[in-house]
């Protein structure tokens, strides 16, 4: 039951009912000083609120994002002031960048104490608000309802983001009479979500009159949910679709119109053709550095449609023929009854010869190695195709990355989360955790590297308390590998502390109570990834990889996406 | 390199605390400088306009005008080149003038250029003048061999010349 009927409470308390109101039922935090009064609060909350106690902020932040990536609903923090505040830092950029709705709910001084250098004081507003969508310091009990209820709101509306709300302790002690009403807009916050008719017909239009369209898709699909309107326009105007890392999964890997991902370490046909399209439609997308190489050289020859709920987005990178200034779910339901139904057999095998050349070149070697070590590829196709596509897979940033992104066949929505703008090592095991709690009847399994592990490895402990069945696979292989394969092709093979003298990962694992193994050899790998995925618990693999593995095709920071190398 | 000149932007937001501050992390995001700066009320209750004038090439200016429009309590954004615009200073003098022949002087100077005095004192005269910042500039050079004691300008207001 919604509760808003007039009752005397205390901040503290209020800021509880708030959280039910907003249907909150997922909690991520760590107490401290300043939140004592709210977590004193929650104790009487415990049977509508899961709080989930994380080893360290950081991994409340990420644990949010992982909640948020696979519900849809925003993730939620809890934290004290000060270092409890600032450890939240990296998630909160984290989410910016890849447009994830969290909301951080700090403790705080007295207001009292305000700009004194209080005991765990730090001014948190002046810290986040480059990298918060929003944020607000509550000093007033009588502000919660509304500003929560506002906070919610601009989390989750528009284009996704974090928003942190600081709480003065004296405003959590405080009581008032608590009424809670939600907020849809404010005076200054609109949202145009609907495209103009007009741009629709010269969307349609441009597509109508193309000879070899090209469809981009990015986080933006996922977010609006929009996946079958995409595949309804792509089929009906028989049109390629790429995706960007974090539109992974909007489009079903064995579509026979889906071509692969974009960018740096994405497929060969899908940036080499990107520079041979005459018209590309992009959707819920931002023309990020890493998909557009150089941009004096990006699709020149193209006339770019694009449909973008954030107007700032809006001809930043690249120059758009056509902007629809909407939703992505209704931008192409709009598009959708004025497309043609066409057939593009022509352009489509150029896409087929393209992915033909990197299958012999660079896949086939990858994923079916008859000899050597084991390679990060292989143990991601097996694990797809154990899992038929249908698992989360929650990737850490690095080689590992890549090779989930690459190698992965994503067959359902929200599958591939991980950090794309900000490239968040440490992301992995706590976004996890969160995608489970959000997802708990998917399989979700956390691939990470043996360097990224190790800067939120303690998350461990918060997957045995709540016995979370996370499945996590290290692709162990010594080495920050990303920085070590820009070392190798890059800076003349000069090794600049990138080798990692590992400990032993499965002693580690079950000092935490979560069972593991080590995989060595090829033979083993496939009835220790069955082991894994048949335990209903926590199960980890730290499997031993190829060293000096490079991740390709590849283009090389400032090239040409046309330049992308096989090898 | 694009050309820089001087683009005048009216931010008009709502009245509440950290606005200011929200505003400048855009422009210290891409090291642009703020040349002037004003804050007031408008006739809008509780909303504030923001008359901010930076140097920068046109296409940046675009983006960060976008940019400022995304931040939640911000109403709207427009982004002026001086020939769009009706725009005034306020500049204040010390001068020094010691004698009364030094005094009538400047009083000349004053009248002349359509300045205001202020206020008198035995060893000095404060002068006031509205106009462009080319105006007072030009009457900080005739002051200059009198001595300027001191001298503050405020920031440029502005309003188009044509509305809507």
């Amino acid at each position: 039951m919604p509760e808003n009927k007039n009752k005397k409470v205390s901040g503290a308390e209020a800021i509880m009912m708030s959280l039910l109101n907003e249907g909150v039922d997922t909690v991520f935090g760590y107490p401290g000083g300043a939140i004592m009064p709210a977590y004193d609060a929650l104790y009487d909350y415990r049977d509508r609120i899961r709080h989930v106690l994380v080893r360290h902020e950081q991994g409340a932040s990420h644990a949010a994002e992982g909640y948020a990536r696979v519900t849809g609903k925003p993730g939620v923090c809890l934290v004290t002031s000060g270092p409890g505040a600032t450890n939240l830092v990296t998630g909160i950029a984290d989410a910016i960048m890849d447009s994830v709705p969290i909301v951080c709910i700090t403790g705080q001084v007295h207001k009292k104490a305000l700009g004194t250098d209080a005991f765990q004081e730090t001014d948190v507003i002046g810290i986040t608000i480059p990298i918060t969508k929003w944020n607000y310091q509550i000093t007033n009990a009588e502000e919660i309802p509304r500003i929560f209820a506002k906070a919610f709101q601009i989390a989750r509306s528009g284009r996704p983001g974090p928003v942190l709300i600081d709480i003065t302790k004296n405003a959590q002690i405080d009581t008032f009479d608590y009424a809670y009403e939600r907020i849809e807009s404010t005076r200054s916050y609109t949202i145009i979500t609907r495209p103009q008719d007009s741009e629709v017909d010269q969307a349609a239009s441009l597509l109508n009159n193309a000879k070899r369209p090209f469809i981009l898709v990015g986080h933006g699909v996922l977010i609006s949910r929009a996946e079958e309107e995409l595949r309804l326009l792509a089929e009906k105007g028989d049109i390629p679709v790429a995706s960007t890392l974090l539109g992974l999964s909007a489009f079903p890997a064995d579509h026979p119109l889906f071509v692969g991902m974009l960018g740096m370490h994405g497929n060969y046909a899908p940036n080499v053709l990107t520079n041979e399209a005459d018209v590309i439609l992009a959707v819920g997308m931002r023309f990020d550095d890493r998909v557009t190489g150089d941009l004096a050289s990006y699709a020149k020859q193209a006339k770019i449609i694009h449909i973008e709920i954030d107007p700032a987005e809006i001809n930043k990178s690249v120059q758009a023929e056509v902007a629809l200034l909407s939703d992505a779910k209704e931008g192409l339901r709009a598009l959708l009854p004025k497309l043609e139904t066409k057939q593009r057999n022509e352009w489509k095998d150029e896409f087929k010869r393209l992915t033909e050349q990197e299958q012999e070149k660079v896949i086939e070697a990858e994923v079916n190695p008859q000899s050597g070590e084991i390679k990060m590829g292989e143990v991601v196709r097996l694990l797809s195709e154990k899992t038929k596509g249908e698992a989360i897979i929650v990737a850490d940033v690095g080689q590992h990355q890549m090779m989930a992104a690459r190698y992965y066949q994503y067959m359902k929505p929200d599958s591939y989360i991980a950090s794309g703008g900000l490239g968040t090592m440490g992301f992995g095991l706590p976004a996890a955790l969160g995608a489970k709690l959000g997802a708990p009847s998917r399989e979700v399994v956390a691939i990470v590297g043996d360097g990224g592990f190790q800067m939120t490895l303690q998350e461990l402990g918060t997957i045995a308390q709540e016995g979370l069945p996370v499945k996590t696979i290290i692709l162990n292989n010594n080495f920050l590998g990303m920085v070590r394969q820009w070392q190798e092709l890059f800076f003349d093979n000069r090794y600049s502390f990138v080798h990692l003298d590992n400990p032993d990962f499965v002693k580690i694992a079950e000092a935490f109570r979560v069972q593991a193994e080590r995989v060595e050899n090829r033979n083993d790998l496939s009835a220790a990834l069955d082991r894994m995925l048949k335990s209903q618990k926590a199960y980890l693999l730290d499997i031993k990889v190829e060293n000096e593995q490079n991740v390709f095709p590849m283009v090389p920071a400032g090239a040409s996406i046309s330049d992308i190398r096989l090898e | 390199m694009p050309s820089e000149k001087l683009h005048t932007l009216s931010v008009f937001s709502e009245n509440s605390p950290g606005v200011l501050h929200r505003l400048t992390v855009i422009f210290t995001r891409r090291k642009l400088n703020i040349e002037s700066l004003t804050v007031s009320e408008t006739e809008r209750k509780g909303v504030s306009r923001f008359t901010i004038v930076v140097r920068s090439d046109e296409d940046t200016i675009l983006k960060v005008a976008k940019q400022l429009e995304r931040i939640i309590e911000v109403l709207q954004v427009n982004v002026f080149s001086n020939g769009e615009l009706l725009f005034k200073e306020i500049a204040l003098y010390r001068v020094a003038a010691d004698s009364p022949a030094k005094r009538s002087e400047i009083e000349e100077v004053a009248r002349r250029y359509g300045a205001q005095m202020l206020n008198l004192s035995p060893s000095a005269v404060v002068l006031e003048k509205t106009g462009s910042e080319d105006d007072v500039n030009s009457l900080y050079l005739l002051l200059e061999p009198f001595g300027i004691r001191e001298f503050v300008r405020s920031g440029r207001i502005a309003i188009a010349k044509n509305h809507g």
